[in-house]
């Protein structure tokens, strides 16, 4: 079985290129235009992590990480954001406040992208087998 | 008058008592012949009184004239103006007064004294009114000040060594809302209003040499509205040595308004984010596909090639941002060399169509064009009309849905050429109509659309606007489309203002 990634982005290329890198190492991906769409994606289909744009039309990433921990299912999903902001947005307020796992500013590169996915499903993978026994 | 009847009664009598004595004398002696010793003896007593009356009568003219003297001394004096007696023109002598007569030392000295006090109270006249002068200076200058103060649109406050408020102009009771004539307190920190400025104003109170302090704050006036003030607080010290050394000195506040410089920094920190924002987009994208490429994440040729696409694109989209900010940053600084010449549009518009019209193939877009039979003169820089129609028609491309149509339209209408691109697309909302014209604009559903800078427009409408003197207006009816039409001033008509100009 492969881990699932959810990719929030407005401009398709770099969700072109994100969904390359990670379908190529064995993930298991979908893609949204923006928020809206990506929320509708997770009522139906629970990822193990889910990589959103800052910027979007409809619904921006910060309103679509809102409302995930508003809500049971998607609480403690785990989450990357990618944003082209500069000093006006600060990572370590977005972890602290939004309890995501990391941001990656762009321009970005897939490969570091996929080593930070990797990583996350990693460490909840370990948990997962922790807590089972 | 009195005393001169009285006077003239002694000089009658003095005359009248000698001429009876002598009277009854002669009488006397006329009848002594055979008159008795009695009678004799009273013609005797006769002339001993008549010589009485004689002594007498002289003895009262002197005293008339000795009265008459004082008279005439006092009358003087009392005449005597103080202007006679400062041009030294009143008589130094009693006139009709014998010399030796003592009214002479009394009237000289009188006179002396008199001339004396007269000097004096000119003296102090003059004074008084060069006083009367300078406070009238003073009291117009003080006038000027405070006009100059009240008209002053910066707010000016000023307090005392104690700290309490001495000055307020007009403005500053506005802005810190109280009247100094009717507030219930004058110390500073009791005014609730001046709580923001006044460590400020106590910071340079406490310098003990003069000196400045300055300080930007954001305040909210009498209705309410915040903006922000760049405070300056002078330090005044005494001029006088007698002013006690209060621990501080005299401090004047100046504010001015620095809220368009504030709101100028806030919009290029803006603008310097939306620009690094709109170029990282792109230079993602190339990133992303140039390590995608080298990683060997493209299996066969056709990823490949889709790769190289993808990053020929993208670098295509930083270079005509990175043109289109150049081209906007040249037309607002006014550097762009302009060359103006009498031409065609329709070739221009020909051109531009040419140039769209393989990406609204590619998006299988109907692409029509609709120009004038008329040959349309216009004064105009043909790469910058050129670069407006093309971003109008490329617009139009982008944002219309596969299937639909674009027109592009010219027309001559009176002294006016216009063209105009009139699309199928989505259209704009009342508030995006105005704001597709700022830089960096992006309506949502365009974004969902297409890529693009949110500078095309901002640039075609100072192109057309300031470059030439037409207009770029929009009407635009949602989900029917939008026409974006560029009116400009026909050949004839601009020359002929550049004639005027030159």
């Amino acid at each position: 079985m492969s881990y699932k990634v959810l990719l929030c982005d407005d401009e398709p290329h770099i969700l072109r290129a994100a969904q390359i890198k990670l379908q190529r190492n064995g993930f298991d991906v979908r893609t949204a235009f923006d928020g809206e769409e990506g929320w509708r994606i997770l009522q139906e289909w629970t990822p193990d992590v889910m990589v959103t744009d800052y910027q979007m039309p409809r619904l921006d990433g910060l309103g679509l990480i809102a409302r995930c921990r508003a809500d049971e299912a998607t609480r403690s999903l785990k989450i990357i954001m990618l944003s082209a902001k500069g000093y006006e947005l600060s990572e370590a307020e977005i972890v602290a406040t939004y309890g995501v796992s990391k941001l990656l500013r762009k321009p970005f590169s897939p490969r570091e992208l996929l080593s930070h996915v990797q990583e996350l499903v990693e460490t909840g993978a370990l948990a997962a087998a922790a807590g089972s026994p | 008058m009195k005393t001169h009847i009285k006077t003239n009664l002694y000089a009658v009598g003095s005359v009248i008592l000698p001429a009876a004595a002598l009277l009854i004398a002669w009488a006397a002696v006329q009848s002594s012949v055979g008159l008795t010793e009695t009678l004799f003896r009273c013609s005797l007593l006769s002339i001993v009184l008549a010589a009485v009356g004689v002594y007498t009568s002289v003895v009262l003219a002197r005293a008339a004239v000795e009265h008459q003297a004082a008279c005439r001394c006092l009358e003087l004096l009392v005449r005597t103006e103080d202007e006679v007696l400062r041009n030294s023109t009143a008589p130094a002598q009693l006139n009709g007064v014998p010399a030796a007569s003592p009214w002479h030392v009394v009237y000289a000295q009188l006179r002396q004294r008199l001339k004396d006090h007269s000097e004096r109270l000119s003296e102090g006249e003059m004074m008084r009114a060069g006083l009367k002068l300078k406070s009238r200076r003073f009291q117009d200058k003080l006038e000027r000040i405070e006009q100059i103060l009240s008209g002053l649109a910066d707010p000016v406050v000023a307090c005392d060594e104690y700290g309490e408020l001495i000055v307020a102009n007009r403005a500053a009771e506005q802005l810190l809302g109280f009247n100094v004539q009717t507030a219930q307190t004058r110390i500073l920190r009791e005014l609730t209003a001046c709580t923001p400025v006044l460590e400020l104003i106590d910071d340079a109170k406490r310098r003990r040499s003069a000196g400045q302090r300055v300080g930007e704050f954001e305040l909210c006036d009498a209705d309410g509205r915040k903006r922000w003030y760049r405070v300056t607080a002078v330090s005044m010290l005494a001029q006088d040595a007698e002013t006690p050394d209060m621990g501080g000195s005299r401090v004047v506040a100046f504010f001015r308004d620095i809220s368009v410089e504030k709101d100028i920094q806030k919009r290029n920190a803006e603008f310097v984010s939306a620009v690094s924002h709109e170029m990282k987009t792109p230079l993602a994208g190339i990133r992303a596909y140039v390590e995608l490429l080298a990683d060997g994440d493209a299996d066969d040729e056709q990823t490949r090639e889709e790769f190289l696409g993808v990053i020929t694109g993208q670098a295509d989209r930083l270079q005509r941002l990175v043109e289109n900010l150049l081209n906007i940053a040249r037309i607002e600084a006014g550097v762009v060399a302009v060359s103006k010449e009498s031409q065609s549009l329709n070739d221009i518009l020909e051109e531009a169509f040419h140039l769209v019209q393989p990406s609204a193939e590619a998006k299988q877009i109907e692409l029509a064009s609709d120009l004038s039979p008329m040959y349309l003169s216009v004064r105009v820089d043909r790469d910058l009309i050129l670069q407006a129609a093309i971003n109008l028609l490329s617009n139009a491309v982008k944002y219309t849905p596969s299937g639909k149509s674009v027109v592009l339209r010219s027309r001559v209408d009176g002294l006016d050429v216009w063209f105009e691109v009139e699309d199928t697309g989505v259209g704009l909302s009342e508030e995006d109509q105005h704001k597709v014209f700022e830089k960096f604009y992006r309506v949502q559903k365009d974004k969902e659309m297409a890529a693009g800078t949110g500078l095309g427009l901002p640039l075609a409408k100072h192109i057309v606007e300031d470059v030439h003197g037409g207009r770029l207006t929009v009407r635009s009816v949602a989900d029917q489309g939008s026409t974006f039409r560029i009116q400009l001033p026909a050949a004839a008509k601009v020359s002929t203002a550049v004639g005027a100009g030159a």
